[in-house]
C-alpha cells in the first residue's frame, strides 16, 4: 500500500510537485493523468526512492521514504519512460543482468528471465541484441525488467507505448492481472483510453493533483448526469416534456431524435422515478441509459482551468510549464 | 583496450629491430649514443636498444590512464544519454556498490592489458635481440611500477572520469575534461628523456605511489559528494 502525504519538489527555484495526497491501496490500479512537465514522473521518482522530497513523504508497504528507500526500491519494479535496456545485450542478458541486481540467482533467476520473455511474448528473440530491436520489442522486455523481481509495487510509465494493439491488450491484460496478487499499481500515461480500461481511480494532475476519482466519478464531472430515454410509440418525445417539468430532481430537458434527454443529480436512485411517471403518463420506453461526460472532456475541462488560474497563485516558486 | 598499448610498445620494439636487423653502430644513432652511458660494461648496440626499450616504458603509464577514462566516462554519461542508467539507479544497489562496480568494469580491463603489454613487450624485444633487454624491461623498479602504480593511476583516472561524467551530459565533454590527467604523465616522460634518464628509480616509483594515492582519497572524497543519485537522474542530458 501506497500512503503520499503533502509530497513536495523543488529543483532549485522550480516547483515540481506539490501537496501531494493520495493513497494506493493493495490490489488497486491508480492512474496518473496529466500533461507533459505535470511532475508524474517526479512523483514516481520519489516514491520508488530514487530523489528525495523537499518536504512531504510516503510510505510504501510499511517503509518511509529516506530511510527506507533501499528496502523500497527492492520491493518496487519500475517501468521507466524510455525503456533503457542495454544495447549490445541480449534480451535475456538484459533481464539476468537486473535479476541479478535484484538479488535473484540460479535457477530462481533463469525461471524468472524464462516466464517474463514467456509473459511479453519475447521467448523466441530472448538470445537477439536489443540493438536489433523495434521499439515495441524494446519496451516488452523493459516491462518484463520491471516484474522480474516480483515487486510488490509496481509504477508503469505508458506501459503500452510503441505496442502494437494486440501485444497492448496483453499487457493491459496482465498488469489488470497483477491486481488480484495484492499488488500496488501505479499507471502513468497520456492514453485516456488506457486509463479508463485499466485504473480502478485515477489521479488528474499538474504540479498537485487535480483530482481523484474512479473513472465512472470523473466523467459524471464533466457535465449534468444525463438519462436517455428512447421512446416508441405514437407520441413523441416532446408531448412529455412539460410533465417533467414537474419532476422536482429534473434539472432539464430536451427531446432529440425521437429520445428524451434528462437531466437529474442523482440518476443512480432518480430514475426509476422518472421511469414510473413516464409510463404512467402514456410513454412506450424501449430503452433507458446514463449518458455522461468522456473522460476526456473532464480531463481537458480540469487541466485546462488549472493552466489558465491555479498554476499562477502558488507563491514563492515558479511552477514548471 | 590492448591496442593502444600495442601501438606505443610497438615503436621502441620497431627501432630495436631496426638496429638489431641493420645492425647499426651507435654512433650513427645521433642523440641516443649519449644516453648508453646508462647501461656501462655491454656492448654500445645493445645499450642503445636498453636504452630505447627502457626509456619508452614510462609511457605504458599512459594506457592505464587513459583507457579507463573512455570506459568510465562512457559507463555514465553514456548510460545517461542511453537512459539506461535509471533503471539501475532503481534497484537496491547502494551508490557506492553502483560506483564500484563502474570502477572495477573500467579498471580491471585496462590493468589487465597493460600487464599482458607490458610482459609481451619484455619478452619480444628479448627474442628480437637479446634477453639482456627482457631483464631490463622486468626489473624490480618496473614490476614495483606495474604492480603499484599502474592499477593506483588506473584507479584515479576512473574516479576522475566518474567524477566529471556525473557533473556533465555528453561523453566527449566528460573525456575532454578528464583528458587533462595524462598530461602529468607525458611530463615526466618527456623530462625523463631530456633528462638523460633510462628509466625511474625506485624512489620516484614510490614517490608516483604516494602521489597517486593522495588524489585518490581526494577523488573520492568529491566522487561521495558528485556522484548521487537525484543529481544524476536530474541532469540527464
Amino acid at each position: 500500500m501506497i500512503v503520499v502525504e503533502g509530497l513536495r519538489k523543488e529543483f532549485r527555484r522550480v516547483l515540481a510537485v506539490h501537496d501531494m495526497t493520495f493513497t494506493v491501496g493493495e490490489g488497486e490500479i491508480f492512474g496518473l493523468l496529466g500533461p507533459n512537465g505535470a511532475g508524474k514522473t517526479t512523483t514516481v521518482r520519489m516514491l520508488a526512492g530514487l530523489i528525495t522530497p523537499t518536504s512531504g513523504g510516503a510510505t510504501v508497504n510499511g517503509h518511509e521514504l529516506g530511510e527506507g528507500s533501499q528496502r523500497i526500491r527492492a520491493i518496487t519494479g519500475i517501468l521507466t519512460e524510455s525503456p533503457g535496456l542495454h544495447e549490445k545485450l541480449t534480451a535475456r542478458q538484459n533481464l539476468a543482468y537486473y535479476g541479478r541486481l535484484y538479488g535473484l540467482r540460479g535457477a530462481e533467476l533463469r525461471r524468472a528471465v524464462d516466464r517474463y520473455l514467456g509473459i511479453v511474448e519475447m521467448s523466441e528473440h530472448a538470445d537477439r541484441r536489443v540493438a536489433t530491436f523495434s521499439k515495441g520489442m524494446r519496451q516488452k522486455v523493459a516491462i518484463a525488467r520491471a516484474l522480474l523481481h516480483d515487486p510488490e509495487v509496481i509504477y508503469l510509465d505508458e506501459p503500452t507505448s510503441g505496442l502494437d494493439p494486440s501485444a497492448a491488450k496483453t499487457v493491459r491484460d496482465f498488469v489488470a492481472g497483477l491486481r488480484s496478487l495484492g499488488r500496488s499499481i501505479v499507471v502513468c500515461t497520456h492514453n485516456l483510453d488506457e486509463a479508463e480500461r485499466l485504473c480502478d481511480r485515477i489521479g488528474i494532475m499538474r504540479g498537485t493533483l487535480l483530482r481523484v476519482d474512479s473513472p465512472a466519478g470523473l466523467r459524471r464531472l464533466g457535465r449534468a448526469a444525463t438519462v436517455r430515454v428512447e421512446l416508441n410509440g405514437a407520441r413523441g418525445p416532446d408531448s412529455f416534456l412539460e410533465r417533467l417539468a414537474d419532476l422536482p430532481f429534473v434539472t432539464g430537458a430536451q427531446a432529440l431524435d425521437g429520445a428524451l434527454l434528462v437531466e437529474m443529480a442523482d440518476p443512480g436512485h432518480e430514475t426509476p422515478d422518472l421511469v414510473a411517471m413516464l409510463v404512467g403518463a402514456g410513454a412506450r420506453i424501449t430503452a433507458v441509459r446514463e449518458e455522461s461526460a468522456t473522460l476526456e472532456e473532464v480531463y481537458l475541462r480540469l487541466v485546462g482551468e488549472v493552466g489558465e488560474r491555479d498554476l499562477n497563485t502558488i507563491p514563492d516558486a515558479r511552477v514548471r510549464p | 583496450m590492448a591496442f593502444p598499448a600495442l601501438v606505443f610498445a610497438a615503436i621502441p620494439t620497431g627501432l630495436v629491430a631496426f638496429i638489431q636487423v641493420n645492425n647499426l653502430d651507435p654512433n650513427q644513432l645521433g642523440q641516443i649514443q649519449q644516453y648508453i652511458s646508462n647501461f656501462p660494461g655491454i656492448d654500445p648496440k645493445l645499450a642503445a636498444q636498453a636504452f630505447i626499450v627502457t626509456n619508452f616504458m614510462a609511457y605504458f603509464l599512459l594506457i592505464p590512464a587513459m583507457v579507463p577514462m573512455a570506459i568510465a566516462t562512457q559507463s555514465v554519461v553514456g548510460e545517461k544519454v542511453a537512459r539506461s542508467l535509471e533503471p539501475q539507479l532503481a534497484t537496491p544497489l547502494e551508490v557506492p556498490e553502483l560506483l564500484a562496480g563502474k570502477t572495477m568494469a573500467a579498471a580491471l580491463p585496462a590493468v589487465s592489458a597493460t600487464w599482458g603489454v607490458f610482459i609481451l613487450y619484455g619478452l619480444v624485444n628479448g627474442a628480437i635481440a637479446d634477453t639482456r633487454l627482457t631483464r631490463f624491461v622486468f626489473n624490480d623498479v618496473w614490476l614495483v611500477a606495474m604492480t603499484t602504480l599502474v592499477p593506483l593511476i588506473c584507479l584515479f583516472s576512473v574516479l576522475l572520469g566518474i567524477v566529471v561524467s556525473s557533473r556533465v551530459s555528453d561523453a566527449r565533454t566528460a573525456q575532454q575534461i578528464g583528458g587533462f590527467v595524462v598530461i602529468p604523465i607525458i611530463g615526466v616522460a618527456v623530462a625523463q628523456f631530456f633528462g638523460g634518464h633510462a628509466t625511474f628509480s625506485m624512489q620516484q616509483v614510490i614517490l608516483g605511489d604516494l602521489l597517486v594515492a593522495v588524489l585518490i582519497g581526494v577523488a573520492l572524497m568529491i566522487g561521495s559528494w558528485a556522484f548521487d543519485r537525484e543529481s544524476i537522474l536530474t541532469r540527464l542530458a
